[in-house]
């Protein structure tokens, strides 16, 4: 198998063992790599029953077959599990420089199992690997671990830990690659840390990297990065980070404000946007290993109470999540609490919208003073949140810890049933900082049925709503008007495949928007040989989607879970989208319809599964 | 073209745009902090068919045709389709994802823009009707 190595890393924590197999040779093919490949081998290796934190709980990592290849967004890679969360299957994309390292060391994933009996780390060299314990590194941050291990294996080393959040398994616990980029979501970190794993490291002296056809892939290459290079939408995206158009997106009401109950706050976007982060506190661009966007930043600020040392900068998700989301626009103060989120392993969304759930439910008296352990909440309260707050959730510190450590959808099942209107989400996992009755109502309908839950990168619906995508090929030749739910439920259909393949090949949502569809297949075919017509991608895309759907199925979930809260299904208040409602029903029913989804179960029809040659794991999966 | 006759219209049409777009402080303002000389270059349709917006040094002025200075950036398009966009009729970054707008510079400047051209879209309109070119707007 070209673009990959053949290998995984099966490693049982429990008795220290590892062992590299083999997965079928059909895998790659069919479920590509990352997030798609991750679900097979679950699917074939893993226990659906098992509680997402028990010893033998799976944690998969997968690559896709283009990590280690010299293109700008090809970096990324999936980690996937049951999430402690959502209680589903959920996967998770991380940047940075973990892949392509792996890959070079020989293997296209690990699978871990099992507990360490003493907190370990997991090291893995050129084909090798080994359990070795650290127990000084446990209770530390993800900063002081990264720094040990780098000292120990070597500045050149790439590293996977967790903060003390994933240790306390905290429900929303990240993991953090060479303390920057993050597998946020679905809480990932505590199932790392459930297992007595503080951190993987990766070390590889060669840079080998078979591909099918080396001539056109090399042109291929060679064109893309160009391609991305010059591009305009990325330039601006180099210059001012993935916050770059944050101003535009509150004027268009894609950005919530006070836990999604406004969608205008004219001030909030220019002290908030990317361009002011630049001016004021960037140090310097960083990016993805290979990558020429550079879309990451390196942040200091030198004074006043939020004052960080040169490190690693906040990218949108968290300046929303930490400004106007908690009802501030201190840009110092997004860029502390996203360093505090990163050192102590918390995913910056989900930690936002509970403590923006908190917030809410202690302006309505749901929650008082008592239950937040003497504390007053208020929105705005950025100082609250950084000194107390977060280390109270990571160290699930007193009731409120406990309590806002379980994520937004628990705390308010514990608090009550009046604060679950103040939840935003969908399948249990809080919505990232893009408001589809601003942004586009497709987004509605693409976070209720993704499998991991509401989430922005599960599919490009966002690009194309915002008319950044073109694919003619593949009859996305239309313009779509984001706030009407017109034509929708007919890109979502197309959205969820690419969507899969995205998060399956591992490329960047960003950085991918320049590669055409001939491009993808002509990827696919030079790098892994898969001998691709268009019809052939866009089948493999699709397959993924319904394996995780009937995955989910096998974890409960049904057709009525293909929902989002009703905040989100209220019309604006203010702003662009004001008094619009989102027609969902409608568009859910036509997406259910094209897609061949059984109203009830939610699941395919055995037709349908059959011509995505899902028999074998819809057997395994429903009557296992 | 669409919407014009010649060259000359578009160009007569879009600077006594900016010229009253210079009238509104918020847009004044806004095109200040813009900071950067723009080429609006609609040469396919004729050769003097441009104008530029010399927003630096917090003025702003606008004249036709090619700047003498290196624009910081240029934004190549039919002059149709610049008064769809001026008529905010047109999504810009669908435009660009399907090369009907060609940016070389940095656009960051025009993303401040973007959430102004509602507005830049209702002096355009009175623009074109104090014009004599009612019939040119679109509904
Ligand atoms: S665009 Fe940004 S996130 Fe994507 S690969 Fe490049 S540097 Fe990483």
């Amino acid at each position: 198998m070209k673009g990959s190595t053949g290998h995984f890393l099966s490693v049982n924590l429990s008795d220290g063992s590892t062992n590299s197999f083999c997965p079928p040779i059909d895998y790659y093919s069919r479920f590509i790599g990352g997030a798609g490949f991750a679900a097979r081998l679950f699917v074939e290796r893993g226990n659906f029953e098992t509680d997402p934190l028990a010893p033998d709980a799976l944690l998969i990592f997968s690559l896709g077959p283009f990590a280690g290849l010299r293109l700008s967004g090809a970096s990324r890679f999936s980690a996937a599990a049951c999430s402690p969360l959502t209680g589903h299957w959920a996967d998770s994309s991380c940047g940075g420089n973990f892949a392509p390292e792996l890959k070079f060391a020989g293997f296209d994933g690990i699978l871990i199992s099992g507990k360490a009996e003493k907190p370990s780390v997991l090291v893995i060299s050129d084909h090798t690997a080994k359990v070795e314990t650290y127990p000084e590194l446990w209770g530390l941050g993800v900063e002081k671990t990264t720094a040990a291990l780098k000292h120990k294996f070597g500045k050149a080393s790439k590293t996977l830990v967790i903060g003390p959040a994933g240790e306390n398994l905290v429900k929303f616990a990240c993991i953090i690659n060479d303390g920057h980029s993050a597998f946020g979501r679905a809480g990932l970190g505590a199932v790392m840390g459930s297992k007595g794993l503080k951190a993987i490291v990766v070390r590889a002296k060669d840079r080998n990297f078979i591909v099918e056809d080396p001539i056109a892939c090399r042109k291929l290459v060679s064109e893309l990065n160009s391609r991305i290079k010059e591009s305009v939408t990325l330039s601006v995206m180099r210059e001012n980070g993935t916050a770059a158009n944050l101003e535009g997106g509150v004027h268009l009401g894609d950005v919530p404000i006070r836990n999604f109950t406004s969608n205008f706050w004219e001030e909030m976007a220019e002290a908030l946007t990317g361009s002011t982060l630049s001016e004021k506190y960037l140090k310097r661009r960083a990016n993805c290993d290979f990558c020429s966007v550079a879309c990451k930043r390196i942040v200091e600020i030198t004074e006043g109470p939020f004052a960080i040392p040169k490190g690693p900068g906040p990218e949108y998700e968290t300046i929303v999540s930490f400004g106007s989301l908690i009802g501030s626009m201190d840009l110092a103060a997004t860029c502390k609490a996203g360093k505090m989120c990163n050192d102590l392993g918390m995913d910056t969304i989900s930690c936002g919208a509970t403590i923006a759930w908190a917030l809410e439910a202690f302006e309505n008296g749901d929650i008082g003073v008592e239950e937040c352990d003497g504390l007053q909440l208020k929105w705005g309260d950025i100082n609250t949140i950084i000194n107390h707050l977060l280390p109270t959730i990571a160290e699930k510190r007193g009731g409120l810890g406990e309590l806002l450590a379980g994520g937004s959808v628990a705390a308010a099942r514990k608090t009550g049933s009046k604060t679950r209107e103040y939840n935003v989400h969908a399948k249990g996992l809080e919505a990232p900082m893009h408001d589809p009755r601003g942004g586009g109502h497709g987004l509605a309908l693409t976070y209720a049925v993704s499998h991991r839950g509401a989430c922005h990168v599960s599919s490009p619906m966002l690009f194309m709503e915002m008319g950044a995508c073109y694919y003619p090929e593949i009859g996305f030749d239309y313009e779509l008007d984001p706030l009407s739910s017109e034509n929708k439920a007919e890109s979502a259909v197309l959205a969820m495949a690419l969507g899969s393949l995205e998060n399956s090949a591992c490329l960047c949502q960003f950085a991918d928007r320049e590669i055409t569809i001939p491009e993808w297949v002509a990827l696919f075919n030079s790098v892994a040989g898969f001998n691709w017509e268009i019809h052939d991608m866009m089948k493999a895309g699709r397959r993924i989607f319904y394996l995780q759907r009937l995955m989910n199925h096998r974890y409960g979930l049904r057709a009525e879970d293909d929902k989002i809260s009703s905040r989100l299904l209220t019309p604006a208040v203010d702003g662009a989208p004001e008094g619009i409602k989102i027609e969902f029903d409608k568009m859910k029913t036509k997406f259910y319809n094209l897609m061949d989804l059984d109203p009830e179960t939610g699941i395919p029809s055995s037709k349908t599964l059959v011509d995505y040659n899902l028999e074998t794991e819809a057997d395994i999966i429903l009557k296992g | 073209m669409e919407f014009w006759k010649d060259e000359t219209e578009p160009i007569k049409a879009f600077i006594e745009l900016f010229n009253r777009a210079k009238q509104d402080t918020e847009l004044y303002e806004g095109l200040k902090k813009v900071n950067q000389l723009i080429w609006f270059d609609y040469t396919e349709n004729g050769p003097n068919c441009s104008f530029y917006v010399d927003c630096r040094g917090g003025e702003v002025k606008v004249s036709p045709g090619k700047p003498d200075d290196q624009p910081d950036l240029t934004m190549s398009l039919s002059a149709d389709d610049a008064h769809r966009s001026w008529s905010n009729k047109l999504n810009p970054v669908m435009a660009i994802t399907r090369k009907k707008i060609r940016i070389k510079g940095s656009a960051t400047g025009l993303l401040k823009l973007a959430p102004k051209l509602k507005k830049v879209a209702t002096i355009y309109n009175v623009t074109l009707k104090d014009l004599g070119w009612e019939s040119k707007i679109i509904s």
